[in-house]
């Protein structure tokens, strides 16, 4: 029997709505339904954590797939770089985390809001051949309420500054303590002339809602905090669904097929319990945030006479416009111990970079922040061992590591990825996974844009790191191409066509009146990383206009 | 889990505190030579999981030129091989039967350039010549990241015994910290930029 929390619905009466996906953007619109009466089932393939379950465990949560699964848990996926190769079998190429709260428990914390020029980007900068690369069907303004929203709702800290969009209210709790990376970059980037800000993030600097503030513990990338100081949908929204009264949290429920009538309505999402059993939810309407990888997935699973190619499909863009966001790190070596690895991810951001100049000739932009570069992890750390030429294993090797540890500091360079068709999600035609289902097929590579990118915020990177002082240092990004990403965007994209977008601006369905797709498969371009922000912000006025529309009886 | 596994782990865990428990009046010499006598008791003594005795010693050997024990405590006092024998055996069959065959090959290597069977056996200058030579394979590859992994894995899976790996690098896996962090926060607090 799965476990039920809080209210309880019969799987045979209609509920008012069924949520596939407690994460970022499932939490908040749990929360936001139930709490404005609607009955609410929200289903969650993984189980419910608590503070207490999350340990600093570097071989459990990043090698053992502890919190995000993988084949080694009966979870396999599938990679390749292009239609016409085979794809091949990896632990996974789209990392999410399979419990309440989804990958808002493990992410990084950092918060960056898409500014104007994300939005309305294609139609300033002109097409780019060969790509989907499109303006949002919304602007900045219509979204900044509800990033204000995300920021006190949830819980962010950070400085209000020249720096930042405009927004419409300060920060609700101040920045964070800056970490030595994070002075290296601001030192750095004065040098150079470019600004150095404090790194807005979901983690809370002073008490807030109930929850305390952070203890500096250094595990929040890839791990649970463990003090409910990080903003996760789990500690934020989901306890104020289940007090409602009106939301039932099923825990480890996996959905494998929403089925639709005659009348091409969403009628019920069939799912089997953690023992196997089959059950299905009725509901009056689906809200799909199950991510960019899993939600395609769901739609492709979901095909039927009506819907032949995947429900809600006919614009053929769903699991099309992949983006993963680029990536590029420079590590540095200093005289001094910088001690990385505590507290939080990256305290000090550069957005000097934000839009790359057209004269480059390529497309691109992004942000540098400041961390550890093996995300302050033993284990990371000395896999890398001999990150500066040094050796790799041997006696050498074993005294330079501490240097590596502790006395290191990295850039990082967060960027853009085009939606391409050719980037995609697609059911793979002969693995499956432990339940049976076809696994998940990525089918990925930079387009040269994005590659040229990651290279040239290196360059800065490099740059920067030489103006910070650094006694060694070394840079690289993906040349061959990204092969894994937890960033899993544009998927089902959302647009006021319904021959090229999956969804229209208030994230439903353009084919199937009473199911929405909400999550990081929305986002019609990248952002320069760190999605989280805006998936939470879409999610909240998403479940506004869901709210209105059931009003007027509209759905 | 079994009786015997238990009894293992009470064992290191006895072991591990009279080498703790000796520090102060110990010198680093004579802590080394302690934790050598304890792994050896537990080579020679204890049964493993999933590797053969031959394989945990030729394992364990590899590990020990990986992160040898040098000045400091390396990967068999902290008792890797105990951590790879667990991870081995939690669904790991392929891995291991890559491991087995990289190691049949190593111990042909040993044969037909020292004469002598297994890779234990070999001076530590002639194991780094065969592990220089195969340094690219799989299986180096595999050995070398299972035996980063055991030191410095938290010490609940068998390897990263009292820390040591944590204490190599100046990790300490504390619940809190407060600022200042590291050597240029504490300067920008008080310089004020």
């Amino acid at each position: 029997m799965a476990q039920a929390l809080s209210a309880s619905f019969p799987t045979r009466e209609a509920v008012d709505f069924v949520i596939v996906g407690s994460g970022a953007a499932g939490g908040i619109i749990a929360k936001e339904l139930s709490t404005a009466s609607f009955s609410v089932v929200l289903l969650e393939q993984g189980p419910y954590l608590q503070a207490a379950d999350f340990k600093h465990d570097e071989w459990g949560y990043e090698h053992n797939s502890d919190l995000m699964w993988g084949a080694h848990h009966g979870h396999p996926q599938t990679f390749r770089r292009s239609e016409s190769d085979t794809a091949k079998l990896v632990e996974f190429a789209l990392g999410y985390a399979h419990n309440v709260g989804g990958s808002s428990v493990h992410f990084s914390g950092n918060f960056w809001r898409l500014r104007e020029i994300d939005f309305i980007e294609a139609s300033v900068r002109g097409p780019i051949a060969g790509t989907n690369f499109v303006d949002w069907p919304i602007s900045y303004d219509e979204l900044e309420p509800y990033y204000t929203k995300v920021d006190w709702e949830i819980g962010v800290s950070g400085l209000q500054g020249s720096w930042d969009p405009p927004r419409s209210r300060d920060y609700p709790c101040p920045p964070m303590p800056v970490k030595s990376p994070g002075v290296l970059l601001e030192r750095a980037a004065k040098k150079l002339g470019y600004t150095a800000y404090p790194a807005p993030v979901a983690i809370l600097s002073q008490p807030y809602n109930g929850r305390p503030a952070c203890i500096h513990c250094g595990f929040c990338n890839g791990y649970g905090c463990e003090v409910n100081a990080k903003s996760s949908s789990m500690v934020s929204m989901i306890p104020l669904a289940l007090a409602s009264g009106n939301c039932e949290l099923r825990t480890a429920c996996t959905v494998f097929r929403i089925d639709t009538n005659q009348a091409g309505r969403a009628t019920e999402v069939v799912y089997w319990e953690a023992d196997g059993t089959e059950q299905a939810q009725r509901a009056n309407a689906v809200v799909l945030c199950a991510n960019g990888a899993e939600t395609p997935r769901l739609l492709f699973l979901s095909e039927s006479d009506r819907f032949p190619d995947g429900l809600g499909n006919s614009s053929g863009m769903v699991g099309k416009n992949l983006m993963f966001n680029g990536w590029c790190q420079v590590a540095g070596l200093f005289d001094e111990p910088v001690n990385a690895f505590k507290s939080i991810p990256a305290t000090r951001v550069v957005h000097d970079f934000y839009t790359l100049d057209e004269n480059l000739g390529f497309y691109g932009g992004g942000g540098i922040d400041s961390r550890h570069p093996f995300g302050g992890l033993p284990m990371a750390t000395a896999s890398s061992g001999g990150l500066f030429g040094g050796p790799s294993w041997g006696s050498e090797y074993k005294q330079n590591l501490q240097q590596e540890f502790s006395h290191t500091a990295a850039f990082e360079g967060h960027t853009t990825s085009l939606p391409l068709a050719s980037n995609n999600v697609t059911l793979d035609p002969d693995l499956k996974d432990k339940w049976g289902r076809p696994a998940l097929r990525t089918t990925y590579m930079d387009h040269p844009d994005d590659m040229a990118t990651m290279n040239y915020f290196m360059q800065r990177s490099l740059e920067l790191m030489d103006a910070a002082g650094a006694i060694q240092k070394v840079g690289f990004y993906g040349e061959e191409g990204s092969d894994w990403a937890v960033h899993l965007l544009g998927t089902c994209r959302m647009g006021n066509d319904p021959g090229t977008s999956v969804v229209d601006k208030f994230n439903r369905s353009h084919d199937v009146p009473n199911l929405f797709m909400c999550d990081g498969s929305s986002m019609v371009t990248s952002g320069r990383g760190q999605p989280t922000m805006t998936i939470m912000a879409l999610a909240f006025r998403a479940a506004d206009n869901i709210i209105a529309a059931a009003g007027r009886g509209e759905i | 889990m079994t009786q015997q596994r238990i009894s293992r782990r009470a064992f290191l865990r006895t072991t591990g505190d009279v080498a703790r428990g000796s520090c102060i009046a110990l010198t680093l010499p004579m802590i080394l030579a302690a934790c050598n006598r304890a792994t050896e008791a537990r080579l020679n003594g204890e049964d493993f999981q999933t590797l053969s005795e031959e394989e945990a010693r030729e394992f364990d050997a590899i590990a020990a030129r990986i992160i040898p024990s040098d000045g400091t405590p390396g990967a068999t006092e902290a008792g890797v091989i105990y951590f790879i024998d667990n991870v081995l055996g939690d669904g790991r069959e392929e891995q291991h039967a890559t491991l087995q065959e990289g190691l049949r090959q190593l111990q042909t290597a040993a044969v037909m350039n020292y004469d002598t069977a297994y890779f234990y056996l070999l001076e530590p200058s002639q194991q780094d010549q065969l592990l220089t030579d195969i340094e690219k394979s799989e299986f180096f590859t595999s050995i070398r990241y299972l035996t980063v992994a055991g030191m410095f894995s938290l010490p609940e899976y068998g390897g990263n015994r009292d820390n040591l790996g944590f204490d190599l690098i100046g990790f300490e896996d504390r619940h809190a910290w407060q600022p200042p962090f590291g050597h240029y926060d504490k300067d920008y607090a008080e310089t004020g930029e």
